[in-house]
């Protein structure tokens, strides 16, 4: 049966036995990783009925990262353990280990680079591909001197740098060359960051309600302010033209092809009526979906109408979003324990 | 909607036994899970699973208009810890030596997250009594991380004399007139007396109508005392740091130059006790009211009328005035200035003595009579800038006004005013209305009605840095409706 058109087609709620707090598709769309809040990593499958448990991590998994269009899976947890499942063998091995938790986990688009922030450092591990199907792991450069915690990762597009945002601004680190970090500094706690499509330029969600963007190219900064409460969702359209914005129940976005004076003119995206927990951009296309503590995942067509398209009621609060790399599918995390996957509409 | 997790916040300087304490807790919680966030690696049980080791990050955000510092590692770390459901009741945050409390407590009223998910429980500060002393003449965060507390457990007094913890209990309540103190040798207080407290929870905190504000009256001391009508002699003397009681005849006129020389004696012949000496003493500010007995409960129904009095213009007393009831007399010291009181009122021959500064500090005593009743109000220490203000009022409040005064004292004076809280008696409004703050954050509400037979009064405590009693209480004025 194949899914309305601008529509989300809720197929069945997957029982976890735990809290998903972070999920990952893996590249062909079919698997999906989660981070389970009282510690277990799991694999839905479309081979397997039921969640599998295929790693833990003491106290509670923190992240997952899928190597795209690859085997490898990289998880970090409350134990200070960041380990990578190969899904191939089934079998896992730590990467690094430490007091810190690695918070923040990123696989660079090439899948060749995986990226780990375990509070003010950053590490780079680089993936070779081995024959036989074998593959190793080597740890590359580590940039420590952050302002504050690394808050945020976010690779660049088309190129081989990375944003490190937290207190005190950003730092973007060209692989490789560490000489070659550049700051941005800003008097503010960073809480997210998000490239938009061709890289020139990174919004960062402020802890004081301001959105912070900076134009890496020309070096122009531009602050967003009065969201009202701490900004802890950005994300930019497939095409880099819109930038939404959550903060509290407000829920914004900005078109990037308006110029002169409207060129900043928000567009309010109302219609939840209790503070946001989740937002995402579809990967192609401009559908962006919202989940808010009113319970409601909501559809909407950004730049094309300020009403939802589309609404669903959750049994609990939204815990995370995630679209499969196709935007085929998207998972919704519920805090009662739960994945419900949802069939795009073309 | 699920019930909050409770935090309580633990602060001391290093060896005060707050990783004693905390070990007690995690052993002896009876069935309570406590997830345990700490910066430094100590001794706290790691195998237990809840320890959670966090890098201390403290940044200033905005909360609204008005900027405050916030712990940043602590807001990633119970965002997270609340992803797992039921583990755990509670959380014990265990700060550094030199830790600040209050970017801690203002992260829970800043963030919205956590708002909706954690309720704040109380501070709890742990004092070594062998050292406190020393630490508050050598960091200001001594003082501050008194100010903060809800709870204050003076610890290892075992290693103190009797006189020495005493002065030390004394210190500590210059410092915050409204704190739990709690003695204890080993940390070994009570479990029950540092967790699940409430102490944030407006609508349970403030129940109490005056508990919170006994020690933050304007006068250190009041004595009760039996005068028929006439003038009575108030001496002042040479200046005493003693503590303990000297069983001495000062109270014979005709052989006081004799007795002082005795004292003197006396005196030099006392061991050294290592005082802290405060600054001299020019002046003292005395308040005389017709009292309705000679019972404890006497000096009570004074307080109030005794603040208001204190609020009032003083009068300048020079050695030898004549001390009239219900007015606020300045006595200028001098060696020997005598005072003399004025009791012709007919009413009764009970009266109350308010002294802004205990009698020892300026060697008040009324010759030829004796306190059938004293009490002891907290004190201050002119060499501490950090202390705490009482302010009280019978009288209703314009809700506006208050509002007013409130926001321009949480801006202006913000940064200084560590703890404040409060019960306001508001014109026109039938419940009470109370409040508590931390710096520049503050959080209030009407609460339950005033009761019937209770009279109604605004009750108001500051806990900071160079507070101006003067200015605060202009400001409370001009809140009367």
């Amino acid at each position: 049966m194949s899914a309305v058109p601008g529509r989300l087609r809720p197929r069945e709620r997957i029982e976890l036995g735990d809290y998903p707090v972070d999920a990952a598709w893996s590249g062909d769309g079919r698997a999906l990783a989660i981070a389970g809040g009282e510690g277990q990593l799991l694999l839905l499958s479309p081979d397997a009925p039921a969640p599998q448990v295929i790693g833990r991590h003491a106290g509670g998994v923190l992240a997952v990262s899928w190597q795209p269009a690859g085997r490898l899976l990289a998880s970090s947890g409350q134990d200070g353990v960041v380990q990578l499942w190969d899904a191939r063998t089934s079998s896992a091995t730590i990467l690094h280990s430490g007091k810190a938790w690695s918070e923040q986990l990123a696989f660079a688009d090439h899948g060749k680079l995986l990226a780990l922030a375990s509070g003010r450092t950053l590490r780079l591990f680089e993936i070779k591909a081995e024959p036989q199907g074998r593959f190793q792991v080597q740890p590359r450069d580590s940039f420590d001197d952050h302002a504050g915690a690394i808050a945020a990762l976010a690779w660049r597009p088309k190129g081989q740098q990375i944003a490190a945002a937290g207190n005190g601004g950003v730092r973007i680190h060209r692989v490789g060359s560490p000489a070659a970090s550049i700051d941005y500094p800003w008097r503010g706690a960073c809480l997210t960051a998000s490239w938009n499509a061709d890289g020139r330029l990174l919004a960062a969600g402020m802890q004081d309600g301001s959105v912070h963007l900076w134009n890496v190219a020309s070096g122009d900064e531009s602050e967003i302010p009065g969201l009202g409460s701490k900004v802890f969702a950005t994300g930019w359209s497939a095409s880099g033209r819109f930038l939404a914005a959550a903060a509290g129940s407000v829920l914004v976005a900005w078109d990037f092809n308006r110029k002169g004076t409207d060129a900043m003119q928000p567009i309010e995206l109302r219609a939840h009526s209790e503070r946001l927990t989740a937002l995402a951009f579809r990967p192609s296309g401009s559908w962006l979906v919202s989940a808010a503590r009113d319970r409601r995942l909501l559809l909407w067509r950004v730049g094309s109408a300020s009403e939802p398209q589309d609404a669903h009621l959750l049994i609990d609060d939204c815990t995370l979003l995630r679209f499969s790399r196709d935007g085929a599918r998207l998972a919704v995390g519920d805090a009662r324990g739960g994945i419900t996957l949802y069939d795009c509409g073309p | 909607m699920t019930a909050r997790i409770p935090v309580t916040v633990l602060t001391g300087f290093l060896g005060a036994g707050k990783t004693t304490l905390v070990n007690r807790i995690l052993s002896e919680n009876h069935g309570q899970r406590i997830a345990v966030i700490e910066n430094e690696f100590g001794e706290v049980g790691v195998d237990h699973e809840l320890v959670i080791g966090a890098d201390e990050e403290i940044f200033e955000t905005s909360n609204g208009c008005i900027c405050c510092t916030v712990r940043g590692d602590l807001i990633r770390i119970l965002g997270q810890l609340r992803k797992r459901r039921d583990r755990f009741d509670s959380v014990l945050i265990e700060t550094t030596g030199l830790a600040d409390p209050g970017p801690v407590a203002q992260t829970f009223f800043v963030d919205e997250e956590l708002k909706e998910h954690y309720a704040l429980d109380a501070i709890v500060t742990l004092v070594d009594a062998r050292h406190i002393e020393q630490e508050l003449r050598g960091s200001p965060i001594a003082a501050e991380q008194i100010a903060f507390a809800d709870v204050i457990v003076l610890n290892k007094i075992d290693l103190v004399d009797a006189a020495e913890l005493a002065r030390i209990e004394r210190r500590l309540r210059s410092i915050s007139a409204s704190a739990q103190l709690i003695l204890s040798r080993n940390a070994d207080v009570p479990l029950q007396r540092v967790l699940g407290l409430h102490a944030f929870d407006l609508a349970r905190a403030l129940a109490h109508d005056s508990a919170f504000l006994e020690a933050a009256r304007p006068f250190e001391w009041a004595g009760l005392y039996r005068l028929a009508p006439g003038r009575h002699a108030l001496r002042t003397g040479a200046q005493h740091h003693h503590d303990h009681d000297h069983d001495h005849d000062h109270d014979q006129d005709h052989e006081h130059a004799q007795a002082h020389d005795n004292d003197r004696a006396h005196h030099d012949g006392h061991d050294d006790h290592g005082h802290d000496h405060g600054t001299s003493l020019k002046q003292v500010d005395v308040v005389l009211l017709p009292a309705a007995d000679t019972t404890a409960a006497a000096i009570d129904a004074l307080l109030d009328s005794a603040s208001a009095l204190f609020a009032g213009e003083p009068v300048t007393a020079a050695p030898g005035a004549l001390l009239g009831p219900g007015r606020r007399h300045r006595l200028q010291l001098a060696p020997g200035a005598q005072f003399q009181l004025d009791t012709a009122a007919p009413a009764s021959d009970c009266w109350a003595l308010f002294s802004e500064h205990a009698p020892e500090e300026f060697g008040l005593r009324l010759p030829g009579a004796t306190a059938l009743q004293q009490r002891e109000f907290g004190s201050h220490h002119h060499d501490l800038d950090v202390g705490s203000i009482g302010l009280t009022d019978p009288r209703p409040l314009d809700p506006n006004k208050v509002n007013d005064w409130l926001s321009y004292l949480l801006q202006s004076r913000g940064a200084d005013i560590l703890r404040m809280k409060g019960v306001l008696n508001l014109k026109g409004e039938a419940r009470r209305y109370v409040f508590h703050g931390v710096h520049m954050t503050f959080d209030g509400q009407l609460e339950r009605a005033w009761s019937a037979d209770a009279q109604r009064c605004s009750r108001l405590v500051f806990i900071g840095r160079k507070l101006d009693r003067q200015e605060l209480e202009a400001g409370f004025e001009s809140c009367i409706a």
